[in-house]
């Protein structure tokens, strides 16, 4: 009885904290997004006029923990399969933080592009069987501005 | 770089738009609802299955579980009272053909609880307070022959396979171990929670009233504890015991047209309960 109200209550905090974590999250990336657009990315490995451009190494990181209620709902889809609604945002939101983060890191060196850009994922979770798991993302690329 | 741009990208094209509570609600509902089928579809399984554990089985295994029963009674009265019950028993087993194999144990508890119960291994159990209300012999009767044809019927079997299936099926999903099982089955040592169902119970009475006709003659006082019972109703809370027996009213209807469709003339006299079975 005790372990069901537990996991009531671990569900509600899920739920609330997570999102309003999640739109406040939302927000800032949209807002900041507009900030840095003047940042072009690009996927393309060989970087025109490259005799004309300084190029550097830039990456942004970001690790985001799944919350109670989503990975809960994620274990439910588990067992009927479709789409984990409760995962696609999460996700969303650590790749475009983590991209966002690199054009940061671009901008602090005066670049006004990044080139070459991969993105990879890795989930911290593996092994633990019932902690409750969080998803890296990390962004990086070849930061360029104007040889001076 | 002037040949590239940066167009604004929609929002929300790599999420879908569910609301994440509906989500919730859809799988949690349906998930449920499965599970809950299973449940019910195993539970009917496993009391077709113990219908056929052969009644020796069942003995034994009450008596691996039969704490609970009342102790075989010490004071002598007590004991009279004890045999009068397992002999009335074995005369309404043979009205009812009750298979050989099939042996009744009547255990006799002096307290005051209105009701007797049947369950595993042929173990019927009778209160001297459900005694107390019955005006007669054939009353007695009608309540031992109803608790016989439950076991004749081997409902209490059913009964427990299919709780049986329903606590193994959670405990099992919920991951509970093999202690909680342990316990549980330590915990059946509270045998009445077995409910009868329904139609087991309609089964038990229409028996009973066959049993009556062929050991007395009549069916006369076949209805009292119900009357009683009813009686009761109107002035206390419901027993709760009672609450899965069909509803009062209709079983005295349906005892007393089984009355009347088997009347007798003169009108039948019932036999009276010997004097040392009453309270003193």
């Amino acid at each position: 009885m005790y372990d069901l109200l537990l996991f009531l209550i671990l569900l509600l905090l899920g739920y609330v904290f997570g999102q309003r974590a999640e739109k406040r999250h939302f927000r800032s990336i949209i807002e900041r997004e507009k900030a840095l657009r003047d940042i072009l990315v690009f996927s393309e490995r060989r970087i025109p006029d490259e005799d004309q451009l300084e190029g550097t190494l830039v990456s942004g990181n970001v690790v985001i923990s799944v919350d109670f209620f989503k990975r809960f709902v994620a274990n439910l889809r588990n067992l009927v399969g479709g789409r984990v609604s409760s995962y696609e945002s999460l996700l969303e939101r650590a790749r475009r933080e983590a991209i966002l983060r690199m054009k940061e890191a671009a901008r602090r060196k005066g670049a006004t592009a990044v080139w070459n850009l991969r993105l990879e994922t890795a989930s911290i979770h593996k092994g633990a069987q019932n902690g409750i798991g969080a998803v890296e993302v990390v962004a990086y690329g070849t930061a360029v501005r104007q040889r001076r | 770089m002037a040949e590239y741009e940066n167009p604004e990208i929609p929002e929300g094209i790599n999420v879908s738009a569910t609301h994440p509570l509906k989500d919730f609600v859809l799988l949690v509902g349906g998930i449920s609802a499965l599970v809950l089928l299973a449940v019910l579809a195993l539970s009917l399984l496993a009391g077709q299955l113990a219908r056929h554990v052969p009644f020796a089985q069942e003995r034994a295994l009450a008596g691996s579980l039969g704490r609970w029963l009342p102790e075989a009674p010490a004071q002598p009265l007590h004991r009279q009272r004890q045999q009068y019950l397992q002999q009335l028993a074995e005369r309404l087993a043979v009205a009812m053909e009750l298979p050989p194999e099939m042996t009744l144990t009547v255990h006799y508890a002096p307290t005051d609880t209105v009701n007797a119960m049947a369950t595993l291994g042929g173990h019927i159990v009778v209160f001297q307070g459900l005694i107390d209300t019955l005006p007669s012999e054939n009353a007695l009767a009608m309540v031992l022959a109803h608790e016989i044809a439950h076991i004749r019927h081997r409902h209490p079997i059913v009964a427990m396979g299919r709780g049986f299936a329903v606590i193994f099926a959670l405990s099992s999903l919920a991951g509970v171990g093999d202690g909680a099982m342990q316990q549980w089955l330590g915990g059946v040592g509270m045998l009445p929670i077995l409910s009868f169902s329904r139609s087991q119970e309609e089964q038990a009475d229409a028996d009973a009233l066959q049993a009556m006709l062929r050991t007395y003659g009549h069916v006369g006082d076949a209805a009292a504890f119900f009357e009683h019972i009813a009686r009761q109703q109107d002035t206390s809370e419901p027993l709760a015991i009672f609450s899965t027996h069909p509803g009062h009213e209709e079983r005295i209807e349906r005892i007393r047209q089984f009355a009347r469709q088997h009347d007798t003339q003169p009108p039948p006299t019932a036999v009276p309960l010997p004097a040392f079975m009453k309270m003193e």
